[in-house]
């Protein structure tokens, strides 16, 4: 199964992969609503730190989810017709990429095993391999 | 009228009565003058009354966006910050890196309008439509650096901060505003603007979207054109080098400046070229919707910084006579944490080294002297002992205490760090652009110096070259497109502009919203009493030739000076006097 992949030397905190996963799925360049998040950042301005939320298919919440609204071929699939928002995926995402919007889970699908996160990366540090 | 990319609203908030309002966006300017830079400067012209000063509660401060902030198009993360300068008395739009554009945009707004000032020092808090006013007492006299800390400490890192440092606070006008704690807006006090408006800080987070036509095609579109031509070879040294490859380039041309430009080679140039600083580098990192990433974040054992760019390495370095990488690093990092542009900063104790080396009045440092160089910018951020002398830039100190043959700046401008006697032409540039002398405005060494393709040392097609490189980054400026997209055509504008507003853009409009771009600023300049008396050359650049390097034995003849004058004017049809005719400024 392909993952992604995230190689943070190579990040330069472009924020490019958040604006086009919500293209592709929101409709709009809206990082707040993307499912995934990896920014960089100037700690007091000494250090650069990242934060790194994507999905690794680890399917804790696959695994977590009461009502079994989620299942986990090649990719996450959140059945919204089961899904009841209740946030234990969320709670339990190691990678704190779940968001949960109207009382439903929303999480990465890859883009269906061609993610537009990856192709938009301008320094290849996010690869699906 | 409404157009895709837009947001078609502006937050203007009243400093004086605290209040915020919003209001559609201009849509007619936006259709001429697009955004950013030229819809920003359209904005002042507009609302601006002739002859406020610059530092009273009168002057506006515009943060201005484009269509393409916040969007997937390549090096669109720029904010325009605006304002009429104090340096200068002219227009002053800034371009300043970082995330606070995108912020900004999902926020809501496409500009954000500051007018009036406030009582008592405050930050503004921007959480899409809420608007807060907030105390800063406790920022006040901090540095930019600790006062960005202390805020990233109690809203978070995923919100944008813009701040001034004590030079802003103390109205000194070359004040620059700060964010992501590396990033300016450097030139022409555009912090004192900030700091008269008693505003230390704009804290803002955005959570919405921009919409545009067809999103999941057009995304594609644009990741072919991020991989085609953004990331070609032409572009992507700046990611390996950063502008400190402008250093070998400027060496090896000949203009690089010396000791208050006074020659224009340094042979210790390699002990702090970019081969020694970027041995410190433990990071990259870029602007929001960038692609390239050109800032390398260094550590060295007693200093740290994003950069240092081309212009703060030569104006620390050669142009100061002082040649320890970890002086100049230093430099940078203090001149950010005060709020001082180093530039102008630079430039204003180079001259008064040089002062002091002449016997014209004692500032009591001279060149090489790296530990006064440091101490000095304090004070001059402070305005205490000789750094109330200093802060008061190189126009004001030949006012003060002559020194006028060896003062480089236009119209109170310092000079940037490209010699134009071994480039002619940007002679011209640097004394016909909008804010006094910037290298932003029309990169002459790119033609005369580095690609070779127009002879140096003459005064001939200087106008129209000029004119042409002016117009091209006027309209790439005002769609907030940064510089380091060098492979960027018109052509390739125009169709950007296509996929985010969904109507049809061409190369002639492109061209066009250049034009008039260099009009409005210059209408704006016409009207507060600027004319060809005040497009001038540094005495030293017309009596004394370069001594060494490829450009030695060159200097600027006046009346060849005076030709590139008279042809730009002509190619922009204003009269012999710079003035724009009236049927002219009818139609902006």
């Amino acid at each position: 199964m392909k993952r992604l992949k995230f190689a943070k030397s190579k990040c330069i905190g472009c924020q490019l992969c958040a604006q086009a996963c919500s293209a592709m799925h929101e409709g709009e360049y809206i990082p707040s609503k993307a499912r995934i998040n990896i920014e960089s950042y100037y700690d007091k301005g000494g250090e650069l730190k990242y934060k790194d939320s994507f999905c690794i298919l680890c399917g804790i919440c696959k695994k977590q989810c009461p009502v079994g609204a989620i299942t986990l071929e090649e990719h996450i699939v959140v059945d919204h017709t089961i899904c009841i928002g209740c946030g234990v995926c969320e709670r339990a995402c190691p990678k704190k990429v779940i968001r949960i919007r109207d009382e439903k889970s929303y999480i990465c699908d890859t883009c269906d095993g061609d993610p537009a996160c990856v192709k938009i990366c301008p320094q290849n540090a996010l690869t699906f391999e | 009228m409404t157009m895709l990319g837009y947001q078609n609203k502006v937050l203007r908030v009243d400093l004086t009565k605290k209040g915020a309002t919003t209001e559609p966006l201009r849509m007619d300017w936006a259709e001429k003058y697009i955004g950013s830079k030229g819809l920003a400067i359209k904005y002042l012209y507009e609302e601006l009354k002739p002859g406020i000063d610059p530092l009273s509660p009168d002057n506006k401060l515009l943060l201005m966006t484009g269509p393409m902030t916040g969007t997937p198009i390549p090096c669109s993360g720029k904010l325009s910050i605006s304002a009429k300068s104090p340096a200068t008395g002219t227009i002053n739009d800034c371009s300043i890196g970082g995330h606070s554009a995108l912020q900004i945009k999902y926020a809501g707004y496409d500009a954000i309008i500051f007018d009036g000032a406030l009582k008592e020092p405050g930050y503004l808090l921007i959480e899409d439509g809420n608007v807060q006013f907030k105390d800063a007492s406790e920022l006040w006299g901090k540095g930019s650096h600790e006062a960005e800390a202390t805020l990233a400490e109690k809203y978070g890192h995923d919100y944008s901060i813009l701040s001034i440092g004590p030079a802003g606070e103390n109205l000194v006008t070359m004040a620059c505003i700060n964010s992501d704690y590396y990033r300016q807006a450097g030139r022409g006090g555009i912090g004192a603007v900030m700091g008269s408006k008693k505003l230390k800080a704009i804290v803002i987070k955005g959570t919405g979207g921009v919409k545009i036509p067809n999103i999941v095609e057009n995304t594609k579109k644009i990741t072919e054109i991020l991989r085609e031509d953004t990331l070609q070879e032409d572009n992507t040294f700046i990611y390996d080098y950063g502008t400190t490859a402008f250093l070998e380039a400027c060496s090896d041309g000949g203009i690089l400046p010396s000791k208050n430009f006074s020659d224009a080679t340094d042979e210790n140039w390699t002990k702090y070229n970019g081969d020694v600083l970027l041995e410190k580098r433990v990071g990259k990192r870029g602007c929001g919707s960038c692609g390239l990433g050109c800032g390398n974040f260094l550590k060295f054992e007693n200093a740290t910084v994003e950069g240092p760019e081309y212009e703060s390495i030569a104006v620390a370095g050669p142009n100061a006579g002082i040649d320890d990488p970890e002086a100049i690093v230093k430099f940078n990092q203090i001149a950010d944490d005060m709020g001082l542009d180093t530039i102008s900063a630079g430039d204003t104790i180079n001259f008064a080294m040089e002062m002091t080396e002449k016997g014209v009045h004692d500032f009591g440092i001279r060149f090489g002297d790296k530990v006064k160089y440091l101490e000095y910018l304090v004070l001059m951020a402070k305005r205490e002992g000789v750094g109330a002398d200093l802060a008061l830039g190189v126009k004001k100190l030949t006012e003060k205490y002559g020194g006028e043959d060896y003062a480089l700046h236009v119209k109170g401008l310092e000079y940037p760090q490209y010699e134009p006697r071994g480039s002619w032409g940007m002679s011209l540039a640097y004394a016909v652009s909008d804010r006094g002398a910037c290298h932003m405005r029309a990169y002459a060494p790119n033609e005369e110096v580095f690609a070779a393709s127009i002879p140096p040392y003459t005064a001939e097609g200087k106008g129209e070259m000029v004119y042409n490189l002016g117009v091209f980054n006027a309209v790439k400026f005002s769609l907030c497109i940064c510089d380091f997209w060098a492979t960027l055509s018109y052509e390739r504008m125009a169709e950007l502009m296509t996929l985010i507003t969904g109507r049809e853009w061409t190369e002639q409009e492109m061209k066009e919203v250049g034009a008039r771009v260099l009009n409005i600023a210059r209408a704006f300049n016409q009207r507060e009493g600027f004319d060809r008396k005040d497009d001038t050359i540094p005495k030293r650049l017309v009596n004394e030739a370069l001594q060494s390097g490829a450009a030695a034995g060159q200097k600027i003849p006046q009346e060849a000076f005076e030709d590139m004058l008279d042809q730009y004017y002509a190619v922009l049809g204003w009269d012999k006097n710079g003035m724009i005719p009236d049927d002219m400024i009818c139609k902006l």
